[in-house]
C-alpha cells in the first residue's frame, strides 16, 4: 500500500477517518495509533517490531534523560555561582552519555537494516584488492519502510531533551503516535515533537472544513504524482537503465525529466500527506516552497525537502560548528586568513559533515555520497566566491538585484540541480560519470528533432499532457511565490463554480493519470530511502 | 551594547542594527556569519554559546542577541 494507490485513498484512509471520528474523543488517539500500526504492518509486515522497539527506546531514554537533567538542575541550584559553570560541565558529561546511548542504538538499527549490504560489498571489494580470499556474505534482509524518517524524528526528540529545548514526555502513547503517524511514516515530512505530538494525541474531531481542505490538497498531490511523475517515469527509467545506447542530448533530456519527475512525485506525495494530516486537523510542516525559484544551491535546500535540511542544520551543522574543535579552528583561521576567509575552514568542516550525512541518508550507494558532496562543493564554493563576485559586480556596475541577474541566478541553479539529480538517479556512480561525460562529449542536438525522444516510451500525446501539467504546476508555484494563495481564493468563490473546479481537478487526474493499460505502477521514490 | 554593535557593524556594515529585527529572517546573517559572530562574541564577552543557543530568535536583532549574552554571562 502507498499513498497514491486506491487501497489507501479509497479504503484505508476513509476507514481510518471514519473509525477515528466514531471513537469517543478521549480514546481517539488509540484508534489513530491502531491505524498507524496497521498501515505500517501493510507496508513492512513483521518489521513493525522495529518501529515498536524504536518508539519504546525513544520514550524510555527520554524519561531517563529527563530524570537525570532534573536531578542535575537541583544540584546546580545548590551550587555556588562561581563554581556553577565548572559543575555544569561535569554534570553535562553524564547527560551526554545517556543521549549518546539512545543515539547510537537508533543509528545502529539504521545502519544494520540499511547499510550492512553496502558495507559488506565494499569490504569484499577491499579484501579482493588486498588479495584476501575471505568474503562477507551480502545480507538479503529488507529495511522497514520509513526507517530513515522515523529514526531522524526519534533522534530529534532525544536531542531536544538533551539540549534543553523541551521536557521529556511521560506519556508513551504520545511518543508512539509521534513516531508512527501513518501519513508521514513513508516519506516524511520529518516532524519535530513540539509540532505534532500533542495535536495527534488531542483527538480533535474531524470537521467539514478540514475534510474539504485536506481533500483538495490531496487531489492536487494525486495530479502531480499520477499525471506528471508516473508519466515521466517511463522515459526516465528507459534512459537511465539503458544509458549506454543514448547520446548526451537524450541523457540531458532524461536528467531534466527526472528532476521534474522527482519534484512532481515528492512534492505531490507531500500534498497527499499534508492533506491527510489536515483532515485529522494536524498541521504538518511544509516540505517544499517553490524550489526552482532558488537563486543559489544553498537557497535551494531551504526550499526543497525543507524538513530534512532543517534537521541537518539544527542537529549537525550547528552542533559541529559549536564544538570546541570548530571554534578553535575558527579563531585560528581568522587570525591567519583575516575576517573574510578565516571562518571558512571551520564552517567547511560543519558543512562537510552535513552533506556527507545527507548523501548517506539518501541511500547506500557511492552515487548518493557523491550527490551529497556535490552540494558541499557548490555551497562552499558559493561562500568562498561571494566576496569576490560582490566586488567584481560593484566594480563593473552590475546590479545584482535586477530582474535579469536574478533570472540568470535561477537558471544557473536549475541547471546545477539537474546535473546533481543525474548522479542521484544514476544506477551507479560510474554510470553517472558516463552519462555526464556523454552530455559534454557526445551531445547530438538532432536527437531533439529526429524523433529519438518519441522512442523512449512516451508518445507525442504523453509529452503534450506532461508539458501542459508542468505548465500548470509552474503557474501555481509562480502564484505562490508572489504570495497569491489559490486555495483560499477558490474557497471564496460561489458554490457551483467552486465545485466545478474540484470536480474538474478530479476528472483531470482520472482522465490524464498515467495508470492502467500501458503504464506500470510506480513506487514512491522517497519511500525507498 | 556598543561593543556588540561594533562587532555587528564590522561584520556587515550599513545595516540599521538599532531597529532591524529580521537579521536571520531576511538572510542578512547567514549560517557562516553566525559561526563567525559566535566566535567574536565569545571572545568579547567571555561567554560560551552552545547549539541550543543558535536559534533565529536569539540572532534576529541586536536586542535579542544582547539578552542572550546577558543570560549566558549569568550562567543560565
Amino acid at each position: 500500500m502507498a499513498y497514491h494507490q486506491t487501497s489507501y485513498f479509497l479504503f484505508f484512509f476513509p476507514l481510518a477517518v471514519l473509525c477515528y471520528q466514531l471513537t469517543p474523543e478521549r480514546h481517539r488517539w488509540k484508534t489513530l495509533l491502531f491505524f498507524n500500526y496497521l498501515f505500517f504492518f501493510f507496508i513492512s509486515k513483521k518489521l513493525l517490531a522495529c518501529l515498536l522497539v524504536s518508539s519504546a527506546l525513544t520514550h524510555y531514554v527520554g524519561l531517563w534523560l529527563g530524570y537525570v537533567k532534573a536531578r542535575h538542575r537541583e544540584i546546580l541550584a545548590q551550587t555556588a555561582r562561581e563554581e556553577r559553570r565548572e559543575r555544569k560541565q561535569s554534570l553535562k558529561q553524564k547527560e551526554r552519555r545517556i543521549f549518546l546511548f539512545g543515539l547510537l542504538v537508533h543509528l545502529g538499527l539504521l545502519l544494520f537494516f540499511k547499510y550492512t549490504g553496502f558495507l559488506a560489498l565494499n569490504a569484499n571489494f577491499l579484501l579482493g584488492g588486498l588479495g584476501v580470499s575471505a568474503r562477507f556474505t551480502i545480507p538479503a534482509w529488507a529495511a522497514p519502510v520509513g526507517i530513515s524518517f522515523y529514526t531522524l524524528q526519534a533522534v530529534s526528540y532525544l536531542a531536544d531533551i538533551y539540549l534543553g529545548k523541551m521536557e521529556e514526555d511521560t506519556n508513551l502513547g504520545r511518543v508512539a503516535l509521534y513516531m508512527s503517524f501513518f501519513p508521514t511514516i513513508m516519506e516524511g515530512p520529518i516532524c519535530r515533537y513540539t509540532e505534532t505530538a500533542r495535536r495527534l494525541y488531542s483527538g480533535a474531531p474531524v470537521n467539514w472544513e478540514n475534510l474539504t481542505r485536506g481533500s483538495q490538497r490531496m487531489i492536487w498531490g494525486f495530479f502531480k504524482k499520477l499525471v506528471i511523475a508516473d508519466r515521466l517515469d517511463i522515459l526516465v527509467k528507459t534512459v537511465f537503465n539503458g544509458y549506454v545506447q543514448y547520446d548526451g542530448a537524450v541523457v540531458a533530456a532524461a536528467a531534466l525529466g527526472y528532476t521534474l519527475q522527482l519534484y512532481a512525485e515528492f512534492s505531490g506525495c507531500m500534498d497527499i500527506v499534508i492533506g491527510s494530516g489536515e483532515v485529522f486537523g494536524i498541521k504538518l510542516p511544509e516540505n517544499f516552497r517553490q524550489p526552482f525559484f532558488s537563486r543559489t544551491a544553498s537557497e535551494f535546500w531551504t526550499r526543497w525537502h525543507i524538513t530534512l535540511g532543517a534537521w541537518f542544520r539544527d542537529y549537525i551543522f550547528y552542533p559541529v560548528s559549536m564544538s570546541g574543535f570548530a571554534k578553535k579552528l575558527n579563531r585560528n583561521g581568522r587570525k591567519r586568513l583575516g575576517p573574510v576567509y578565516g571562518g571558512i575552514p571551520a564552517a567547511a568542516c560543519a558543512l562537510f559533515a552535513v552533506w556527507l550525512c545527507n548523501g548517506i541518508w539518501h541511500g547506500s550507494g557511492w552515487h548518493y555520497i557523491f550527490f551529497g558532496l556535490y552540494y558541499f562543493v557548490l555551497i562552499l564554493a558559493g561562500n568562498i566566491l561571494e566576496p569576490a563576485v560582490k566586488e567584481f559586480s560593484e566594480r563593473r556596475g552590475i546590479d545584482r538585484a535586477c530582474a535579469a541577474y536574478r533570472m540568470w541566478q535561477r537558471i544557473r541553479t536549475f541547471l546545477l540541480v539537474i546535473f546533481g539529480e543525474l548522479f542521484f538517479r544514476a544506477v551507479s556512480l560510474r554510470a553517472g560519470f558516463v552519462m555526464a561525460g556523454k552530455m559534454f562529449a557526445n551531445f547530438l542536438p538532432a536527437s531533439f528533432t529526429n524523433g529519438t525522444l518519441l522512442k523512449l516510451g512516451l508518445d507525442g500525446k504523453d509529452f503534450t499532457v506532461a508539458a501542459c501539467a508542468l505548465l500548470l504546476v509552474f503557474v501555481v508555484d509562480y502564484l505562490h511565490e508572489r504570495g497569491f494563495h489559490i486555495r483560499d481564493k477558490v474557497a471564496g468563490w460561489r458554490l457551483p463554480l467552486r465545485w466545478c473546479v474540484y470536480y474538474g481537478a478530479i476528472a483531470l487526474v482520472i482522465v490524464f493519470g498515467a495508470y492502467g493499460a500501458g503504464y506500470a505502477p510506480v513506487e514512491l521514490i522517497y519511500a525507498g530511502f | 551594547m556598543e561593543k556588540l554593535k561594533s562587532i555587528l557593524e564590522a561584520m556587515h556594515p550599513g545595516v540599521d542594527y538599532d531597529t532591524c529585527t529580521t537579521l536571520i529572517d531576511d538572510h542578512i546573517l547567514g549560517s557562516f556569519d553566525v559561526i563567525n559572530l559566535v566566535s567574536d562574541l565569545e571572545d568579547a564577552f567571555d561567554v560560551e554559546f552552545s547549539p541550543v543557543d543558535i536559534v533565529p530568535e536569539n540572532f534576529n536583532s541586536m536586542q535579542s542577541l544582547w539578552q542572550t549574552i546577558l543570560r549566558l554571562q549569568d550562567g543560565e
